[in-house]
Formats: C-alpha cells, structure tokens, sequence
C-alpha cells in the first residue's frame, strides 16, 4: 500500500454541515495514556505515534483519575489504556489498579516492552480485581517478515514471547493484526491463530482490524469524509462516537482515531460536557461507517 | 406493564436451548421447591435437539417469558441468530446450530416466538424485578460477572425504576448486591452446563422474605439421552461433548479472560 509518511495527525475541516452522531451513552472510555509517545514507529500507525518527542503529551494521571470517576458515575461499561504504548507511561500500573476498581479495563501494548516482571505485575492486577484485565498485544501479520516489515525488526517475535509470558500466567491476550500485510482477514486470522499457538500462547484469541487512513497511513488521494446524504437512514449505534470518548492530553475527544484533534475535542474537562452529537467531520469516520470498526474487544 | 404478585417465591430459567430434558427436571424441581410463578428469560431454542419439544413444557408450565435474540431471529428468519459474536469460530459454531433450529422450528411456535415481550417487569413482595434477555438496552448485550460494572447496573436499575435486574444470555449464573441495597442476577441457563466439568445446569429462585434471598439451583437431568438425541440429530460434536462433560468446547471467543481461565479450553 503506497503511504504518506505523516509524523502527526492531520485534522479536517469541522464545519455546522457534517453529519452527526447521536450519542447513545457512555459504553467505552479510552484512555491515550501514553499520548503518542512510542518505541515503535509502525508504517500505519493511524495517529503516528513514535520515539521522538509526541506531538500528543502523555496523560496527566490527575486527569485520568478524574474521568474515571466520572465515568463511574455515568454508568461506564469499560475503559481502555493505549497510546502510544502504555507501558512507557510511568504512573500506568496504579492507574489500571485505579480503573479496574471501577469498570473491566483492556490494556493495548505492541508487547515489546512486556518480560517476566511486567506479566508478573499484570498478573497479580488482574488477579486482585473483580473485574477482568484484558491485554491486547498487536502484531501485523502472521510471521516476522509480514509483521517487521511495518513494525520493525524483531517486534514480532518479541509479541510472540509476550503472548506466550501473559498467557502462562492466564491473562490470555487479544493478539490484534492490522489487515496491511494480509488483505484476506479470515485466512490472516486463522494463520495467526495456528502461529500462536504453535509458539506456545495457550487458548490463542485474535481479531483483526482494518487499517485507518490515517497518521502514517493516510493515502495520497485522501478520503472523502462522509456527507449528510451518506447518512440519511443510517443507524449511529454502529459508530463507536455514539457510544465510546477518549480522554487525551487537552481534553475529551470523540473516539480514539482522533484522540487529540481539535476539530474532535468535545469538551476541554469535563466527560460530562463530552456527551453530545458527534460531528463526523474526519475522512476516518468514513474507515468506522464503511467497515463497522470498532476499536473495542468486541 | 407490572405484574403484580401475589407469590413470595418465583422461579427464574435462563437460556433454555432446546434441552427439553433440563426443563422438564427444573419445572418439577421448582414446583416440589414452592415457586409459585416460573418465567423464563428467552432464547428456547439454540444448541439441542427437537426445538419444538418445548414449547408443550413452557404451556403447561404456565411459563411467562420474555424474547431472546434467538427467539426473534427464529420468529423473522433473520439471516444469523443475532447472539452478539464477533469471533470467527464462535459465529461457525452459531450458524450451524441457528439453520438446524430454524429448520425444526414449526410455524406456530415461530408465531408465538414473535409475539413475546422484550422484557417483563414483576413485583414480588416489594421488590421490583425486571426481567430481560441481554441487558435492558439491548436483547444480546453480554453481562458477565467480570465485565459488568456496579455503576452500569446502579444505572439500569435507576433508569428502568427496578430494584432487582434479571438477566441471562451468557449462559452462566452471577449474583451482585449492589451499594444501593438493590440487586443484579445472571440467572445461569438450562441449555448447557456452564463451563465446570459437570453436566448439571442451573436455574435461580428468588425469595421476598422480606428481604430478597437468591439461590441458585442445580438440576441434575438425563445428560446422556439429550447427548444421545444431539449426535442422532447430526448437530455438531463439539455440543455433544459440552452436554457430556460440562466444559465448553466452543463460543468461547467472547468470553471475558477471568471466566475463560475457569474453563478447560
């Protein structure tokens, strides 16, 4: 796929005539924790995160204390830490500890930075919370040559080795791929799934998703964003906007594509004031309509 | 519409899919206990053999039920079940047993499928049950014990005015006091034994005594002739082998990482 290497997301024009989402209730909280600080540079990655200095500043954890507990209050069904890679984050094993005491909590890393200790650390969280911690480790192919040739040398195989560390300790991962190296989803989904677990990774779960013309991965001849007319008679319900926001340094944003735009920032700091329609202003709402993406578990 | 009750004591029945045997232990069972009223929480057929032979039992129980997503996709002859997965295999597994069902289903219990309520509200003592499928806001909405926050279910309580929320399309059973003194309930199923190694299923009686006393009940039923009657019917090994050995051998991709790691697979 021929890309245009962006080292920042682009906004777009938000003007009163794009449609709108009707926001449904709060399901899905996400947390860009680490904002786009990251120790891989992936080829895709749709808000071009990276180890250079992000153009989206980790968390502040006050902040994300604060939107738990409102979010608590909102009847949320789940949070989700990603970034970046959340793991570069330095407060992140109090704030999962803080967020599984509200609501079950979905962890996304690149597993490269994952050995024994961290799984260790996972594990005893997750073991001493009522609700569930979910890990979701992501690769982009079903080998190393498929997967390092968008995520870099040796990240595959050091994904492998987190599934497999996570997973002896039951904490069995989501291993995600990104449809870039592999278009046919269904056979990229059962050749992972016969990798994991010929590398070990018990009870191997997979889900693959689209990739997002977005960040490193915008195409050339761009997407056109949606219009009130493609709209007409849709159901919002499947658009993750009409039920899910992202918190991200300078405020709350519609969705985790586009944490940190401010043509999506749907308040500067209170959730509550995050709540109304979404304005699908972005060619990546478009990637959501077209293909009923979810970033979520399910 | 509330239904106003009399009773100090109703049974509640989880997904019942097709297993005609279970049903028929579990309502002599809840008699002989002193339910005085039975409902069940949808999705009759699904996974056994011989949907139709439910449908007798649930009339001359007098059952009271609300619609699953399997009774309203077998009503309209939706295209898939509609039980909520996302997973490859878990939807390979549904399908198979989705066209066996809808085969089998006989046009006037797909009539009488259609024309069930989504949810039922039902004073019992004073408390307020409501009784749904999924959850409140959508009929396959997945509550497991570790993915259902307290505020979540204080919010379905506040906002449909109930004190107790009854529950059930996992397949297993959970019970929750929440902060404000009311009350969630995964009512477990009848369909298949839930993922611990025995062929025993479950179904939930609920108490005004005056407070509101949950207990889970077990039902030990002839396993072996519904396993019998599933591989006479061609449905697939994998069913067979969860009604004999209690552990779940597939639809196990939307299961959250704690209830998984309790299971052998």
């Amino acid at each position: 796929m021929a890309s245009r290497v962006t080292e920042r997301l682009v906004d777009a024009p938000c003007t009163d005539r794009v449609p709108r989402a009707t926001f449904q209730g709060l399901r899905a909280l996400w947390f860009q924790l680490a904002g786009t600080l990251c120790n891989l540079a992936c080829r895709h990655c749709f808000n071009a995160s990276g180890p250079r200095p992000p153009w989206l500043a980790p968390l502040d954890p006050a902040m994300v204390r604060r939107a738990i507990a409102e979010a608590e209050a909102l009847g949320v069904r789940e949070f989700y830490f990603t970034g970046g890679e959340p793991l570069l984050h330095p407060d992140l094993f109090p704030l999962l500890e803080r967020a599984l005491a509200v609501a079950p909590t979905t962890l996304l890393t690149n597993g490269t930075l994952v050995d024994e200790p961290i799984a260790d650390r996972l594990a005893a969280i997750a073991e001493a919370s009522r609700y569930s911690l979910e890990v979701r480790v992501s690769v982009d192919g079903a080998t190393a040559e498929e997967s390092d040739a968008v995520r870099g040398r040796g990240s595959f195989d050091k994904a492998l080795r987190a599934a497999r560390l996570l997973a002896t300790r039951r904490l069995y991962p989501i291993v995600t791929a990104t449809e870039i190296a592999s278009p046919n989803a269904s056979a990229l989904y059962e050749r992972l799934r016969a990798r994991l677990l010929e590398a070990g990774v018990e009870r191997p779960r997979v889900k693959i998703l689209p990739v997002i013309p977005t960040g490193r991965a915008a195409r050339p001849d761009g997407t056109l964003p949606l219009s009130v007319e493609d709209l007409a008679g849709a159901s919002h319900v499947r658009l993750q906007c009409a039920e899910a926001r992202a918190v991200a340094d300078g405020g709350i944003y519609a969705c985790p594509i586009l944490a940190g735009l401010p043509g999506a920032r749907m308040a500067r700091e209170r959730l509550v004031d995050a709540l109304g329609p979404t304005p699908l202003y972005h060619p990546a709402c478009r990637t959501c309509y077209e293909t009923g993406l979810t970033c979520a578990n399910a | 519409m509330r239904e106003r009750l009399t009773a100090r004591r109703v049974a509640l029945l989880g997904g019942v899919y097709a297993n005609h045997l279970a049903l028929e232990a579990a309502l002599a069972d809840a008699r002989a206990r002193g339910a005085e009223a039975v409902y069940c929480l949808g999705d009759l057929g699904g996974f056994g053999p011989h949907p139709d032979r439910v449908f007798p039992l649930l009339h001359a129980g007098r059952v009271a039920c609300v619609q699953g997503n399997y009774d309203l996709a077998v009503a309209e002859g939706a295209a898939d079940c509609g039980c909520g997965y996302t997973d490859p295999r878990d939807n390979h597994f549904a399908r198979m047993s989705y066209a066996y069902t809808i085969r089998h289903t006989a046009p006037e219990n797909r009539r009488w499928l259609g024309v069930l309520p989504p949810a039922r509200r039902v004073a019992l003592g004073a408390w307020r049950l409501l009784l749904c499928h999924g959850s409140p806001r959508q009929v396959n909405e997945f509550l497991w014990e570790s993915t259902t926050p307290d505020g979540l279910l204080e919010r379905f309580c506040r906002e449909h005015a109930a004190d107790v929320l009854c529950f059930t399309h996992t397949g297993l059973r959970w019970h929750r006091g929440l902060p404000s003194g009311r009350h969630a309930v995964n009512v477990g199923a009848l369909g298949r034994p839930e993922n611990d190694g025995t062929p025993r299923v479950w179904y939930t009686l609920l108490t005004a005594d005056p407070d509101l006393v949950v207990e889970f009940v077990p039902v030990h039923y002839d396993h072996e002739t519904l396993a019998r009657e599933m591989a006479d019917e061609g449905l697939p090994p994998e069913f067979v082998e969860t009604i004999r050995t209690g552990w779940w051998t597939c639809c196990l991709e939307e299961m959250p990482v704690k209830e998984r790691a309790r299971g052998r697979f």
